[in-house]
């Protein structure tokens, strides 16, 4: 049996300041290295000083995902050598003295299979380097610090899945579970990262590093468990190793660095005393915790009869139920999510999207309202839609604008039809004989009048008129 | 006893270069043989601490941005890069 | 003009016009530059000393708000960061490192009105008790130049003890402030843990190390202490102090105080029989004060020079990993080295103690060592501090001689590793256990300085200098022969 457990790591990117000074945790708007001071470059003197708020982010996490969360929290100091390391090591946490980290065991189920999740930590991020060069020869190292000390919390999974396809399950969940806690942005470039290690059926572990994507990891993961089966499959010891992912070929590849040979040396980061978490604390945030994707769902399922595909969609998705929260009423909540699943998804499908989209709340209860009380038909909706989403105009300011006004009015479609029994001849015959096909010229009314027309009173009408 | 080589190997995971200092490794050995002394004291009991704080006594969530010039107090920088030796 | 005054006494002095502090500072760089030669207390000189001095003048003068300083000249140990001037640790790797910042203890006491003379000498990375190992030679014994004035902070009380300044900070990681003050008689103060930010201070071992002032008289010690004490916000582990005056009351002696006489400090064999007649002598100048004195045992004592060592050099293996000559340090071109080699290059500038340090801490915390000596050293700390909270429960005070031994001559101690760790054996205790310990100027015999240590419980330094006030009144020392 296959078996593979990750170690995901997410940026605190919703806070204002880096973990350990105040640097600014999302670097991204910043020339290299200008996003630094003498603590987060480590200068010789200067201290960490931890962020309250990232120590509270990270225990959302941990109690969001039914981890244990102890009284104190301690960091330690992992001990290696590395450019992109100002001071030559990470401040990170562990539990060698008991529980000691934000988060320790919790699960999370994945289509019926619990994943546990073995600890969370919080940590600080390194910063970045960028190869330059033509040649080998002429390669050189440039680091850019802007990134050293932003807010890190890593995750720590057992071996639980079998297979990659749960791991994307598993990685689409805690996305939307991260995100739904307002704490970090999966979508960011480098925000959310992952390693896996996999072992098959009478293997070693083998760990995978260097994974840039969460699309990579599932390639990674693939060609893994692959690369082992051939193996095991011609008596060759699969080696308990680390690889590294190799981006451009696409292939896991021995690391030749002596990762294995390392000694972190880890112990208590005495710059940094224990922190209490007390129960009370722990209280507070979880109630000030948005609720959970899950409740959420059930809750639109059971209190407004919406489908479970509809409610699933709606409460993943900050930016969706958001929307839906703010825009329904008791009588219109299943109306409102229909309309968000079926046509409001279909013009705002990406995060980007979703930052420049104008649409409000107000606007979807304004033309949900408006096809219920027959106002507009659901086809000239979607139409305003497009029309909305680009301007954001008042929905009856956009509904005139551009006529969407439903016609009801019996007379009116009445000499639409008439028009068209003279022109249809052929299809009004069909449809004395053959009653199902009426809708081909239910169709050609809507096309007259550009979906403006009431359809159940043309069908009505035309019935009546086929029968005189 | 303390092994010679693993003071050796030690150093250079501390990246010492040893090559002109082998007295070091004499002196280092002597230190290491006098902390035997603590296999002598009994320590069954005690439990390491720390000091200890508040959550609410942490630093408030703030970007304070820093003097920009920083990086050009520091050596080795490169069109705002920091230059590093090649990686192996 | 008396250079030979305390901070009180020149505060008296320029509030009643009889010296401008422009003027005291000038005698003063003309002593440092008629005996610094020598004593070699100074590793740089600050070039606007005297344009700092006239500013002060110039603010009594117009009736502007003065800081409670008054133009006091202090010197600093060249392991605190002030902005744009050098800060080399006595060490070849950071010869050229120009601090970006300020240690917060330096902005206290620039906010009051202090002026800074310059940076002082010490062993590299404040790890030595002789300042033979700062890589840019020893600092003399003002009372004998061919003595060592202790470390690590020896430059800082070279300077105080040859008038070169009225005080000095340093830094007391496992004696460093107490052992130089008792060799060059100078009070030496390290206080709690937390008390003072270390902000600005280049770590060594970070977990038990504190700045300390280093002064003339008790009352000095105090009144600098009131300047640069109390909780800071770049240093998380800074505590509240509640602000207390540690001046107020220092004179109210020590009736009916018990003292305990720490058995372990005051009949170890590396004793000298000099200090342990001035340490009887001290006893007896205690009792004549109206305390009571018992001695005391603290059975984890001779387990505590072992500890202190292998906690200090686990964390400075790794505080001192940022020295990789990348981001700051000295020129050393990087084209043709790869990095792994071009660090080790870098980092052989490291001097020979400082290099052994870093060994050790590669070794005693590594993951097959960490259960022989690491996680025992911090065992042991936890059972010394459970033990001398007891002993606080019984007695006001902890007392025994700073160091076992009086100053010896350059080159004598240096080639045995066991013996210079042993000169620590009585100040480790007070950092181990996060304590205040300060060392009293005691006697001189043979010309050469004997130092008192008294312990009192945390964040009692008031008490603390009242007891040392109080031993101080009994002393009547000779004025040093340079």
């Amino acid at each position: 049996m296959t078996k593979i457990g990750l170690e995901i790591h997410c940026q605190l990117t919703k806070l204002e300041s880096k973990l350990f000074c105040s640097c600014k945790a999302n670097y991204r708007e910043f020339e290299p290295n200008h996003n630094i001071c003498p603590v987060c470059m480590g200068l010789p003197g200067s201290l960490p000083r931890l962020n309250q708020k990232a120590v509270e982010s990270a225990t959302s996490i941990a109690l969001a995902l039914t981890c244990d969360t102890p009284e104190k929290i301690a960091f330690f100091r992992k001990n290696y050598f590395y450019p992109d390391l100002p001071k030559n090591f990470q401040i990170t946490q562990l539990n060698v003295y008991g529980d000691m980290s934000v988060g320790g065991e919790g699960y999370v189920s994945v289509e019926d299979k619990k994943i546990k999740i073995r600890r969370i930590q919080l940590e600080e991020d390194p910063g970045r380097i960028i190869y330059e060069g033509a040649s080998e020869r002429t390669k050189i190292t440039l680091v850019d610090y802007n990134r050293a000390g932003t807010p890190l919390v890593e995750i720590v999974t057992d071996p639980d899945f079998e297979s990659p396809r749960q791991v994307r399950v598993f990685l689409n969940i805690l996305s939307d579970l991260l995100e739904n806690l307002g704490v970090a942005e999966p979508g960011l470039e480098g925000a959310m990262r992952a390693d896996g290690n996999v072992s098959i059926e009478g293997g070693n572990k083998v760990e995978i590093k260097n994974i840039g994507s969460f699309h990579d990891l599932e390639k990674a993961l693939h060609f893994e468990i692959t690369r082992q089966q051939s193996l095991f499959e011609r008596d060759i010891e699969i080696a308990q190793e680390t690889r590294h992912w190799d981006d451009r070929r696409k292939i896991t590849v021995s690391s030749r660095s002596k990762e294995e040979d390392q000694d972190y040396r880890y112990f208590l980061e005495n710059d940094i005393p224990w922190v209490k978490i007390d129960q009370s604390t722990r209280d507070r945030l979880k109630e000030n915790m948005p609720e959970s994707i899950s409740s959420k769902k059930e809750r639109y399922i059971e209190k407004f009869d919406i489908a479970p595909q509809v409610a699933d969609i709606i409460a993943s998705d900050r930016y969706y139920s958001k929307l839906f929260e703010n825009a329904y009423s008791d009588n219109n909540a299943k109306d409102i999510a229909n309309l968000i699943t079926t046509d409001v998804i279909g013009f705002i499908d990406t995060k980007e999207k979703q930052q420049n989209s104008k649409i409000t709340s107000k606007h979807l209860s304004d033309l949900v309202d408006a096809i219920n009380s027959k106002t507009i038909t659901r086809n000239s909706a979607k139409v305003a839609l497009q029309e909305i989403v680009k301007s954001g105009k008042d929905t009856k300011f956009v509904l005139d604008e551009m006529d969407l006004g439903q016609v009801s009015d019996s007379s009116e479609i009445d000499t639409i039809i008439s028009k068209i029994f003279e022109d249809e001849k052929q299809a009004v015959i069909d449809a004395k004989e053959r009653p199902e096909t009426v809708n081909f010229l239910v169709g050609k009314v809507m096309q007259k009048t550009k979906g403006k027309a009431d359809p159940a009173k043309t069908l009505e009408l035309i019935k009546s008129k086929l029968n005189q | 006893m303390v092994d010679e080589e693993e003071i050796i190997r030690v150093a250079e995971l501390m990246k010492i270069d040893l090559e002109e200092h082998g007295e070091h490794v004499s002196r280092v050995k002597k230190m290491l043989e006098y902390f035997d002394i603590l296999d002598q004291i009994d320590l069954s009991s005690e439990e390491i601490t720390a000091q200890q704080k508040l959550l609410n006594e942490l630093r408030k969530d703030e970007f304070i941005p820093n003097d920009k010039k920083l990086i050009e107090s520091l050596k080795n920088f490169r069109e705002h890069y920091v230059r590093a030796p090649k990686m192996n | 003009m008396n250079l030979n005054t305390s901070i009180l006494k020149y505060i008296e002095d320029v509030k009643s016009g009889i010296f401008t502090v422009e003027e005291f500072t000038a005698e003063t760089l003309q002593r440092i530059k008629d005996v610094d030669g020598d004593v070699h207390a100074y590793l740089s000189l600050n070039d606007s000393v005297l344009n700092d001095a006239k500013l002060i003048d110039q603010k009594i003068a117009s009736g502007e708000k003065i800081g409670q300083c008054y133009g006091f000249p202090i010197s600093i140990k060249d392991n605190i960061c002030i902005t744009g001037t050098k800060t080399t640790c006595a060490s070849k790797i950071l010869e050229n490192f120009i601090a970006p910042y300020t240690a917060t203890v330096i902005n206290r006491l620039q906010n009051e009105d202090a002026v800074i003379t310059g940076k002082t000498n010490l062993d590299e990375f404040a790890m030595g008790l002789t300042t033979e190992f700062s890589a840019f030679g020893p600092t003399k014994n003002p009372w004998n130049l061919d003595y060592v004035p202790g470390g690590s902070s020896g430059g800082s009380a070279a300077s105080v003890a040859a008038n070169e300044c009225l005080a000095s900070l340093g830094s007391d990681t496992g004696g460093s402030v107490r052992n130089p003050a008792s060799f060059c008689s100078v009070v030496g103060l390290k206080p709690t843990y937390g008390l003072i930010s270390r902000y600005g201070l280049i770590s060594y071992a970070n977990s038990i190390e504190q700045i300390g002032p280093m002064t003339k008289t008790v009352k000095d010690s105090a009144f600098l202490l009131n300047v640069i004490a109390g909780q800071d916000a770049n240093d998380d582990t800074t505590i509240n102090n509640d602000n207390v005056n540690y001046l107020e009351d220092i004179e109210d002696g020590i009736e009916g105080k018990k003292i305990g006489i720490i058995k372990e400090m005051t009949t170890s064999d590396g004793l000298s029989s000099e200090v342990s007649t001035a340490t009887k002598d001290a006893i007896g100048d205690f009792e004549s004060l109206g305390a009571s004195c018992e001695e005391v045992t603290l059975p984890t004592i001779p387990y505590t020079v072992a500890a202190y060592y292998t906690i200090t050099s686990t964390e400075a293996g790794s505080n001192l990993a940022r020295y990789d000559n990348i981001r700051y340090g000295y020129e050393l071109e990087s084209e043709g080295y790869e990095y792994n080699s071009y660090i080790s290059k870098s980092r052989a500038k490291f001097g020979p103690e400082v290099t052994r340090r870093i060994i050790l801490g590669g070794f005693v915390p590594s993951a097959g060592h960490a259960g022989k000596y690491f996680l025992k050293a911090l065992k042991v700390k936890s059972k010394l501090i459970s033990e001398i909270n007891k002993a606080f429960e019984k007695f006001d005070y902890l007392i025994s001689p700073t160091a076992p031994v009086q100053p010896f001559k350059f080159g004598e101690k240096i080639d045995d590793p066991v013996t210079l760790m042993l000169l620590d054996y009585n100040t480790v205790t007070a950092n181990l256990t996060g304590k205040p310990a300060i060392s009293v100027p005691y006697r001189v015999i043979n010309g050469l300085p004997i130092g008192m240590q008294i312990m009192a419980n945390s964040l009692n330094e008031k008490l603390l200098f009242q007891s040392a006030y109080a031993l101080e009144s009994k002393t009547n020392l000779p004025e040093v022969p340079l």
